[in-house]
């Protein structure tokens, strides 16, 4: 085993958060889920639910519990990966692994699997309560998989662009900011965006008929990337595939940058 | 062991090195003196393939820093100028950690971690975590996970910073083990009797290049006494101020005159500085004492770097 990922997976487990972090995501995963049972099936006045409760609700909890995954993680993930790199720069511990023999490579595997891991712990520990849907119909195996490998792929995406950032700067606080704008940009930024140019054409097109220059900046939105993977499985072409892609390069951009920085390494040491 | 030629390295328009020169040969304890920003820190890393040069040659075994990083790395151990540990790690584990990452064979594991526990005197502390050492403790782990892995050249930045006169004693005799073990040593110092006691050589640096003392040597020999002039203290009885002009026409250098205390230096052996002596009382001034001041490493380097404040 690569001694990064066993060292780093020490480390983690034994701080606080090892433990908050996980609690507090369940926490706050059952609290929406709950919201959204009761927002679905609440009938008429007070607290009583409809005696028969059917796929909407499943449905609803589901997706629900999915975007609200997505949203927690995407809050958590730079806590990980942000400062995996700089705190190594911070306690003044980079300079005796990068005159070990470990490879920038392994350098960076071990923080970029260690952070992956916690994400890959808390959607594993969160995987029941997206089943419970299970329970009310709507809602099979094929789209919990879906959803949740969807999540994975983006949050392991934007772990190697964190870990790019942390390679960039000498301190945890600026390389988590600009993680964080980062996310930004690409959630949020991405969809004013392209809300901005449908309203500004005042016509109802449908998505097909947008320009790819429309429709190409959404594909770098993870909360986009994961409504494509409620498509039916025949019909995840062309979009899903294209986040898919463009995700998955954007990984690999900000690997190599990362790699790059860490061969440079004793610049920033 | 260690070869440098016409190095350079710039940061970010500042030099750190200026076309620096260095040959330090297998099995010498040597020093590397000089201001603070002379240079010294951007030597070592580069030595120890932390840095890339923008020009010149930095050679380890005759084998290039920037060209062949993985062999020299299993060559070298570098300790920076301020070491970084892992505070939630409990010695063992650091300890572990380190000989995983410098490949250090499972089997062999247990008796190089043993080793370097006892060596750095943590033995009974192997299980305490990092944070609970003190400084000194912590400077030793430093030192002992450098070893893990038996460099044949170790590369220590400032190593006794910090430490107390105890464990700076401990240092000393602790390198000059290794080095009788036949371990190179690079060593930069600020407290210069460290490197005075232990060093073979030292070599000054100043503004990224090579510095001289007084006498025009760029590296100095510790364990020759070759020194063409040597310094006298005299004690008088009267004023300094007035024999300072008989003691002129001896043909000695008057270096001070304060009290009834007067520096001068003689050219020669102790013929000359008899002579000077003799010529002294003859002109009838009366001394209490006559001392010779050895050359010692600091009045060379203040000789150096006195002017140079960075």
């Amino acid at each position: 085993m690569n001694p990064m990922v066993r060292k780093e997976l020490n480390l983690r487990m034994r701080e606080r958060r090892g433990w908050i972090l996980p609690s507090l995501y369940l926490v706050i995963l059952a609290a929406v889920i709950t919201l959204a049972y009761y927002l679905t099936a609440l009938e008429g006045r007070g607290f009583e639910v409809r005696q028969v409760q059917g796929s909407e609700v499943g449905i609803a909890m589901f997706l629900t519990a999915a975007y609200a995954q997505m949203g927690i993680l995407l809050l958590l993930a730079p806590i990980f990966s942000a400062g995996a790199l700089t705190i190594e720069k911070e306690q003044r511990t980079m300079a005796g692994l990068l005159t070990s023999l470990l490879s920038p490579f392994q350098i960076w595997w071990g923080k970029f699997a260690a952070s992956l891991l916690f994400v890959l712990l808390l959607i594993v520990s969160g995987l029941p309560m997206l089943s419970v849907s299970f329970a009310f119909g709507g809602i099979g195996p094929w789209e919990v998989f879906m959803a949740t490998i969807t999540t994975v792929i983006a949050l392991g995406s934007l772990s190697a662009i964190g870990l790019y950032w942390s390679s960039v700067f000498r301190r945890s606080v600026h390389a988590t900011a600009v993680t964080y704008a980062t996310i930004i940009a690409l959630t949020l930024v991405t969809f004013i965006v392209f809300i901005i140019y449908v309203a500004a054409r005042h016509n109802a097109d449908s998505w097909q008929s947008f320009a790819w220059y429309v429709k190409g900046p959404l594909y770098l939105n993870p909360v986009f990337f994961l409504t494509m993977s409620f498509a039916p499985a025949r019909e995840l072409y062309p979009e899903w595939i294209r986040c898919l892609g463009v995700f998955v390069c954007l990984g690999l951009l900000a690997t190599g940058m990362s790699l790059w920085n860490l061969r440079r390494g004793g610049e920033v040491v | 062991m260690i070869e440098v030629n016409d190095l350079r390295k710039s940061y970010n328009g500042s030099r750190g090195l200026d076309g620096f020169n260095l040959k330090v040969d297998k099995g010498e304890l040597f020093g590397l003196v000089g201001p603070n920003g002379a240079g010294k820190t951007t030597l070592m890393k580069i030595l120890a393939s932390l840095l890339v040069p923008d020009s010149g040659v930095a050679q380890v075994a005759g084998m290039s820093v920037q060209h062949n990083r993985d062999a020299v790395k299993t060559l070298i151990g570098y300790m920076p100028d301020q070491p970084g540990l892992y505070q939630d790690m409990r010695l063992r584990e650091f300890l572990q950690f380190f000989a995983d990452a410098f490949h250090v064979s499972k089997n062999r594991q247990p008796a190089t971690i043993d080793s370097a526990l006892t060596r750095a005197g943590l033995r009974d502390r192997s299980d305490a975590y990092v944070e609970e050492l003190s400084f000194g403790m912590k400077q030793r782990l430093v030192l002992a996970k450098t070893l893990l892995h038996e460099p044949k050249l170790l590369l220590l930045d400032e190593p006794a910073t910090g430490l107390d006169p105890i464990a700076r004693l401990d240092l000393r005799r602790e390198l000059q083990q290794l080095n009788a073990e036949g371990v190179t040593i690079l060593i930069s110092s600020h407290i210069l009797s460290d490197l005075e006691d232990i060093c073979t050589r030292v070599a000054l640096i100043s503004g990224g290049k090579n510095a001289a003392d007084a006498e025009g040597n760029q590296v100095i020999e510790l364990r020759k006494t070759t020194a063409v002039a040597k310094i006298y203290e005299v004690e008088l009885l009267d004023e300094a101020a007035a024999a300072s002009q008989s003691a002129a026409a001896t043909g000695a250098k008057v270096i001070s005159a304060e009290g009834n205390r007067l520096l001068i230096e003689v050219a020669g052996g102790k013929t000359e500085a008899a002579a000077v002596l003799r010529e002294l009382m003859s002109a009838g001034i009366e001394v209490a004492g006559f001392r010779q001041q050895s050359s010692t490493l600091e009045e060379r380097y203040q000789k150096a770097f006195g002017g140079k404040r960075r």
